[in-house]
């Protein structure tokens, strides 16, 4: 008799849980998968692997699939089943009608980072020839669309400068608003590496991460700072640099505007900057931050790692450009062991904001408005394109509620779970006459929608995946698609039914399409990254295997520009009705809102999102660890369990958001970033009591809470 | 439907959250100088926003004077208004200087 627990298949795909987008060698045994051992040729992790990535797979065979399409009239009737042909043509019918009777601008489509770049750029290309507008977000919009904005206002590109293996050769590494031995395991795993080998670890964060201190890694300097001072700290170790003369002044001449340099050292020098000033204001020691300053200065090679306690801000943008300044005034760019590196949430985020699903940009970070970059598509797709930019996800949102946005194409996200104050995406949702999802389960979303389309897991299709180091990776088909179409064939039917007769017979036809239409990618090809294991962007014929580090000998726009990044403190204030200061993030078993992780054996890990709490506004309030907590902000109210914490300050409460019943984003406000509107999820004044026993259990989010 | 962005028009965002973006971005280029700071603030609004939101801002700006707005937001306003037909091509970096 053969062997039982001998594999019988195996595929080399990359894994969707995070932007490191690790290569797996997906096993099976008569079609159904049962292992996924890390893939030692995977040049972003060499055969390591994390606890998501090797064993949350079983989701894809959950009994809660969605196997087949469903309708209905409204969402107090029940769904029902129907065939493909009939929901796309419903699909198709609704969005027309709407567009007939409300205006081409009344509908719209986001794309998914968990879908491939092939599908990502075919959402983009659903909107701009099919509904005929520029209606196009991608869900980087609420995580890093101020990376796309701040880096590209600096440094003229907006993903990461480096490879991952570049921190191997790092003096001082600076994490900022991050937690990578968490949020992207594996690449964390290769930071602790660097730093037991004697490299300093600096961390801005208000939270003790495992990344500022653990078993085998301690930070040197840890800048536990108050939620929503980045700005403020960040423009004060510039100032340090310039005020103490440790700016790279040869690096500054040469490579940046130097206009623009002496603009910004005037703003940075200002007193209102020094380390003494701003210690009291952000809660830190003045000599800590010019400790931070003088070591990342003086490298001689000093890396940059960021995440979403950057960009989730008021400020994102700005905090964003504070990054790439303080590297370009360090001449810490454009070579081995520096940079200044984005570390991306989904598996494909840099994809997403790649491949021009932007309400205000093509392929390739090019302006809609710009009438050279429109005429290439034109040329291409044979239509006029919209001329000006769309709506971006929140404003869709915003316009739903004003009554001039009617319908939504949304292709595995959850908006009412992962998009901020919910009270308010939910009665937008309500407003909206045609809420189409695509996804693999019912998610919350879901019950606001007309359609549902089910859509295919990344184990179930054929494409790549581009991860936070710019590399463009194979995504291939382990097991069919359970439902019977991979998500790129479902936005191809949609778009006929529309009216824009296409076709494609293999996803690597539209990566060749994207790589006709965007430089970054000019070069890329499903036979070469076949041939190359992975590819990273710009892949041109000055590279034709790809590039492992920007910005070597020029920027792309020449010279880089350092931008006025004055400090504005966020309008979201604690208040006596509300003296604490909420921040979320993840934990390292579960991923995003967990629609896929919560349906494997890493519950047993993470069974419930808990409120961590410093012990003194604990006792302040009478809560004992494991009580049940209400959290109020001006905006909502939940509930959770309450765990006695040293991880975060006094003045500071920190939750996950990776269970449906946690609501965490009940609580966190519609503001939002400047520039991109990306939502101010890390900082929301809430106050926290003890719910008495007779109480209710179970969480609840109470609306109209707004105060 | 219209050739040009062919919706029906309409409002799109409340007004009073129009002009509180609008002073979010005034107050990311006020440290600019005078000139640049309204340039940023025009290409910002111009290539960044739907155009039904840089409309709803310039009715504000007409009926009203710009209502709530900051100073150098109105200046940039002013400039968004009296070109329509956009000439500058959109920037990702700083503000040129005039």
């Amino acid at each position: 008799m053969p062997n039982p627990r001998k594999p019988d298949g195996s595929v080399v795909t990359t894994c969707a849980y995070c932007g490191v987008g690790c290569g797996f060698k997906a096993e099976t045994i008569g079609g159904e998968i049962v292992r996924m051992t890390p893939w030692k040729e995977g040049k972003a992790n060499h055969g390591h692997a994390c606890v998501k990535g090797r064993f949350a797979f079983d989701y894809y065979r959950h009994p809660d699939r969605v196997r087949t399409p469903m309708i209905r009239a409204s969402i107090d009737q029940t769904w029902r089943e129907v065939s493909w042909d009939v929901a796309i043509a419903h699909a198709a019918a609704e969005m027309q009608r709407i567009q007939a009777q409300h205006g081409r601008g009344s509908v719209g489509a986001v794309s998914s980072s968990r879908c491939t770049n092939e599908e990502i750029f075919l959402m983009q290309k659903f909107a701009r020839v099919a509904l005929r507008n520029n209606n196009i977000d991608n869900c980087s919009r609420i995580c890093h669309s101020p990376t796309q904005f701040g880096l590209s206002a600096t440094l003229g590109a907006g993903a990461a400068s480096q490879h991952f293996d570049s921190i191997l050769q790092a003096d001082v590494i600076l994490v900022v608003g991050a937690n990578p031995t968490e949020g992207h395991p594996v690449f964390g795993s290769l930071l602790k590496r660097r730093v037991r080998q004697g490299a300093r670890l600096l961390v801005v964060d208000p939270r003790r991460t495992e990344t500022a201190e653990s078993a085998h890694c301690k930070a040197t300097v840890h800048l536990a700072l108050r939620p929503g001072t980045n700005v403020l700290v960040l423009n004060s170790l510039a100032h340090v640099v310039v005020t103490e003369g440790l700016h790279d002044a040869a690096f500054i001449a040469a490579r940046c505007h130097p206009a623009e340099f002496e603009q910004w050292r005037a703003l940075v020098a200002d007193g209102r900057y020094a380390p003494e000033v701003v210690g009291p204001e952000a809660g830190l020691d003045p000599a800590d931050i010019r400790a931070a300053a003088r070591a990342y200065a003086k490298g001689p090679r000093s890396t940059i790692y960021y995440g979403l306690g950057v960009t989730e801000h008021s400020q994102g943008s700005t905090g964003v450009m504070c990054l790439g300044n303080l590297a370009l005034a360090c001449g810490m760019l454009g070579r081995e062991g520096v940079g200044v590196n984005p570390l991306r949430g989904q598996g494909n985020v840099q994809g997403g904001s790649c491949l021009g699903s932007w309400p205000h940009m093509l392929t390739g970070y090019r302006f809609v408005t710009d009438d050279a970059v429109r005429a290439t598509f034109e040329q291409d797709w044979g239509l006029p394109l919209d001329p000006e930019p769309g709506l971006r996800l929140p404003n869709m949102f915003d316009a739903a509620l004003a009554g001039t946005f009617k319908a939504i194409y949304i292709q595995g996200e959850d908006p009412v779970q992962s998009d901020p104050n919910m009270n308010h995406i939910v009665a937008a949702m309500k407003a909206m006459e045609c809420v189409i999802v695509q996804d693999l389960f019912l998610n919350e979303t879901a019950k606001y929608a007309h359609v549902f389309l089910p859509g295919s897991s990344s184990l179930e299709k054929n494409g790549t995946f581009t991860n936070a180091e710019r590399r463009v990776s194979m995504v291939r088909k382990v097991v069919a698609p359970l439902a019977g179409l991979e998500d790129w064939e479902i936005t191809v039917k949609l778009i006929n039914a529309m009216g824009y007769p296409l076709h494609y017979d293999h996803p690597s036809q539209i990566l060749d399409e994207v790589a006709r239409l965007s430089p970054a990618y000019q070069g890329m090809s499903f036979a070469l990254i076949e041939r190359c294991g992975s590819v990273q962007w710009p892949c041109n014929p000055q590279a034709p295997e790809g590039t492992e580090v920007l910005h070597t000998q020029t920027f792309p726009r020449g010279k880089a520009n350092f931008m006025l990044t004055g400090y504005v403190p966020t309008t979201e204030r604690v208040d006596e009705r509300h003296p604490l200061l909420l921040t979320t993030g993840r934990i390292l078993s579960q991923y995003n809102v967990g629609t896929q992780t919560r349906r494997t054996g890493n519950v047993a890990w993470h069974d419930e999102d808990l409120l961590d709490i410093h012990r003194q506004d604990a006792e302040a309030r009478g809560i004992r660890d494991g009580e049940l907590v209400a959290i109020t902000s001006r905006y909502g109210e939940t509930r959770l369990h309450a765990r006695i914490s040293d991880k975060v300050s006094p003045g500071v409460v920190y939750t996950t958001f990776h269970f449906v019943q946690s609501k965490a984003n009940a609580v966190t406000s519609d503001l939002s970033d400047w520039a991109t509107n990306c939502p101010e999820y890390k900082v929301t004044a809430v106050e926290v009591a003890k719910v008495p026993a007779n109480a209710p259990a179970s969480a609840r989010a109470r609306a109209g809470a707004r105060a | 439907m219209s050739a040009a962005h062919g919706d029906g028009g309409g409002a799109v965002i409340a007004i009073e959250r129009l002009v509180a973006m609008a002073n979010q971005i005034g107050d990311f280029f006020a440290p600019y100088p005078h000139g640049q700071r309204e340039e940023g603030v025009r290409n910002h609004l111009r290539h960044y926003w739907d155009p039904r939101m840089r409309q709803a801002l310039l009715a504000h700006f007409d009926t009203t004077g710009g209502a709530g707005l900051h100073p150098h937001v109105l200046a940039a306003a002013k400039l968004l208004r009296d070109e329509q037909q956009a000439t500058r091509k959109a920037y990702a970096g700083p503000p040129p200087r005039s």
